[in-house]
């Protein structure tokens, strides 16, 4: 029986560093259950990972760049777009993934989130949202839901939250969908899916921290989150993103919501460079990403 | 270390003794001194300090302005611009926080703003650590920012009401740091005495900006652009700020004394078994503690070694410091920094030393550099036996090399 087991591979494991086990993550956390998924839409979309380069910021969920057997990127806290546009820039062949916390993109990083929409650059970000900066002790971020106890807000937060898929879609986003990590089929699915997408595509999961959001707030432990995902999810495709707003225990939109085609970063830059250069515009090939 | 002035009884009725960590101390400080406006942005090992003030302020206990900020950057613009329009704020931050804060902290002491902020010392990255290391506060040393290490919960808690009196004073209006190290002393609990607030009243006069305020009633532009007209004169205006600094601390720390009945001898450094020492350590920070106790281990032995620890790196007490330090026959200082392509590749302190006692000091004794500590790295009682034995090995005239990194994996 042993032998059986022991024989046959987890598929997802030829995408880790097992040498880097055991991760950092705590018992009922979501961001391992993240990574599952995004190694089965690797998967599924069969694509090429000689092409592919993943970065993230710091935080919980920036461990993940330590942990994927790929060309990764541990930035700074709150770079990791930039970094990510950095690589994209050089190399426009390469499938650039950004792998961050919701501290990380929508804080410190907020303004490269919006601008990267907005100039479109071919960019997949997948953003774990726990609702809190969690691995600096779960203080109040942009992300927090009103009366959220934290570790600043000990009698609840009252900052108004970022919808973060409304956010993103204003500042240009063509593809924008959320799941929590209770829908890991949907959100690999999801996954595949925006890497079929040319342009800033954005990935938002709602994910527990069981040690520093779910405890505080007396919401159970990792499963028992697992239950309120199941139960106060509501599939949406196309919903208006001004309507996803999240609550502290109430309804969880969730869905692709949008998914719509806008020239990418680099496609605008050929066009108005020939336009205005004509003929003596000349592209490298290496430069040239279909 | 700080000796207790008053008689048991009679402090008694001032204090009331709390077992806090360092990080507490200061928010302790932070609400006994009436700050109005405190911002925060998370960051190991500084975060404690922010989680404590909004525990205080949602306790009722402190009445202040408390925002998380979205990023450093806009963590310290934000004090920095309350300070200006009249409120006492603080901030902090560690590592690569402080860092990103740099423009904000570039401009605190230039704009005159009396911020109080502290610094729980951390690693620089890369590689990640969370561990202390003293290179963050010291990226600000040479912009106008008056920077100072204490070792203990209690000097913290003090230090912090100090910094407010001496940023606010009006010769000075200069933001004021306080490095804490990280883990070591932000996260240690130790027996604190927690003055009154009565005390701390009498002590800490509100902040007053004088024509500097800005206010409706008080026109004033803030930060101008003033190209090569006058740059050079706003410069020196800091210059000067800084010629004045010790004499200003001095008058504090007296002050201090009589109220609170601590007593912290001589401001700038603190000196321990020195009377008779043939040779000294010198550092700053918690590796007081290991260092201590080495050296009375090393007494015990018959070696005449003694620890000077500096607490106000800026200003810096050069020429008192030289004086003390002529009397030995070598020094080793530890540095737990670092300062690469610096003469004679040291770190930091040891520079600053060596420049110290170029001009200050009546004789040459040599002056070694320790790196010693990085990345929270522990500095053990045995690095400080090998590092006094090399000072003695230089004391007795044998040519040390000039920086040695110690405790190093093999
Ligand atoms: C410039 C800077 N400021 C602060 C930090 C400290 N820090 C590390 S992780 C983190 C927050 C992470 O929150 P989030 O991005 O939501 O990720 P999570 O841990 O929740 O997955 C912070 C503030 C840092 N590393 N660098
Ligand atoms: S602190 Fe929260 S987000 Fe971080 S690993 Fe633990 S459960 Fe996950
Ligand atoms: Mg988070």
């Amino acid at each position: 029986m042993n032998d059986f087991i022991n024989s046959v591979e987890n598929p997802v494991e030829r995408f880790l560093r097992t040498d880097r086990m055991p991760h950092i993550w705590c018992p009922g956390c979501g961001i391992g259950t993240t990574v599952n998924c995004f190694a089965r839409a690797l998967i599924e979309s069969k694509i090429d990972l000689q092409s592919l380069a993943l970065v993230s910021g710091i935080g919980c969920t920036g461990r993940v760049a330590g942990y994927v057997k790929l060309d990764s990127f541990h930035t700074t806290h709150g770079r990791a777009i930039p970094f990510a546009t950095g690589l994209k820039l050089a190399n426009p062949k390469l499938n650039v993934v950004v792998y961050s916390g919701d501290g990380d993109l929508s804080a410190i990083g907020g303004n490269h989130l919006i601008h990267a929409a907005r100039r479109n650059i071919d960019l997949k970000v997948i953003c774990v949202n726990n609702l809190i900066y969690a691995m600096t002790g779960g203080q109040t971020a942009p992300t927090t839901p009103g009366h959220a106890i934290t570790s600043t807000a000990p009698y609840g937060s009252y900052e108004p939250a970022f919808n973060l898929p409304h956010l993103v879609e204003a500042a240009g986003a063509v593809y924008v969908a959320r799941w929590t990590t209770f829908h890991v089929r949907q959100l690999a699915r999801s996954i595949a899916e925006v890497f079929q997408k040319k342009g800033f595509g954005f990935i938002e999961v709602i994910s527990p921290c069981p040690t520093l959001y779910q405890r505080r707030n007396r919401l159970g432990d990792g499963l028992d989150t697992m239950k309120y995902y199941k139960e106060k999810s509501k599939v949406r495709h196309g919903a208006p993103t001004n309507e996803v707003g999240l609550t502290m225990t109430g309804e969880i939109i969730v869905g692709k919501f949008v998914d719509r085609d806008r020239p990418d970063y680099q496609t605008l830059m050929r066009t108005q460079l020939s336009e205005s250069l004509g003929e003596r515009f000349v592209e490298s090939a290496e430069m040239v990403c279909s | 270390m700080a000796t207790i002035a008053l008689p048991v009884e009679e402090k008694k009725k001032y204090e009331q003794e709390a077992l806090i960590t360092g990080a507490e101390a200061i928010a302790v400080a932070c609400k006994l001194a009436n700050v109005d406006v405190v911002t925060a942005y998370p960051i190991r090992p500084y975060d404690t300090v922010m989680q404590y003030i909004s525990q205080l302020k949602a306790d009722g206990e402190m009445d202040c302005e408390y925002i998380v900020a979205e990023g450093e950057h806009s963590q310290f613009e934000i004090v920095k611009h309350a300070s200006v329009c009249g409120a006492r704020v603080f901030c902090g931050s560690s590592g690569v926080g402080w860092m990103y804060a740099m423009e904000a902290l570039t401009v605190t002491p230039a704009l005159r703003v009396p911020m109080v902020a502290m610094v729980g010392n951390r690693a620089l990255d890369d590689p990640g650590a969370f561990g202390v290391e003293h290179n963050d506060a010291l990226a600000v040393r040479d912009l106008g920012w008056l920077l100072n290490w204490v070792d203990s919960a209690q000097e913290a808690l003090d230090t912090a009401l100090i910094a407010y009196r001496v940023a606010e004073d009006p010769r000075m209006f200069v933001p004021c740091a306080i490095s804490c190290d990280g883990a070591f002393l932000t996260h240690s609990q130790a027996l604190v005495n927690i003055p009154t607030q009565e005390q701390v009243k009498q002590f800490l006069p509100p902040y007053k900006r004088g024509d500097l305020l800005l206010h409706p009633d008080n026109v004033i532009s803030v930060a101008p652009q003033v190209n090569e007209d006058w740059v050079m004169e706003v410069r020196r205006q800091n210059y000067e700020v800084t010629e004045r600094a010790c004499g200003v601390i001095r008058e504090v720390y007296a002050d201090f004394e009589r109220i609170f009945g601590r007593k912290y001898g001589n401001p700038f450094f603190e000196e321990y078994m020195t009377e008779d020492a043939e040779v000294v350590l010198l550092g700053m920070g918690t590796l007081s503690t290991p260092t201590r106790v080495a050296i009375r281990k090393m007494r015990e032995q018959g070696k005449k070694v003694g620890f000077v620890r500096l607490r106000w790196f800026r200003p810096f007490a050069g020429v008192e410091l030289a004086k003390c330090l002529e009397r030995f026959k070598a020094i080793g200082v530890i540095d737990r920094d670092f300062s690469f392509g610096s003469p004679n590749l040291s770190g930091v302190v040891a520079t600053e030393v060596r420049s110290a006692m170029y001009t200050g000091a009546a004789t040459r004794p040599p002056v070694l550099g320790f790196i010693c500590g990085l990345g929270g790295r522990e500095v053990l009682v045995q690095d400080v036996e090998h590092m006094t034995d090399i000072t003695f090995q230089a004391a007795k005239g044998k040519a040390q090399p000039l920086t040695q990194w110690i405790g190093l994996r093999g």
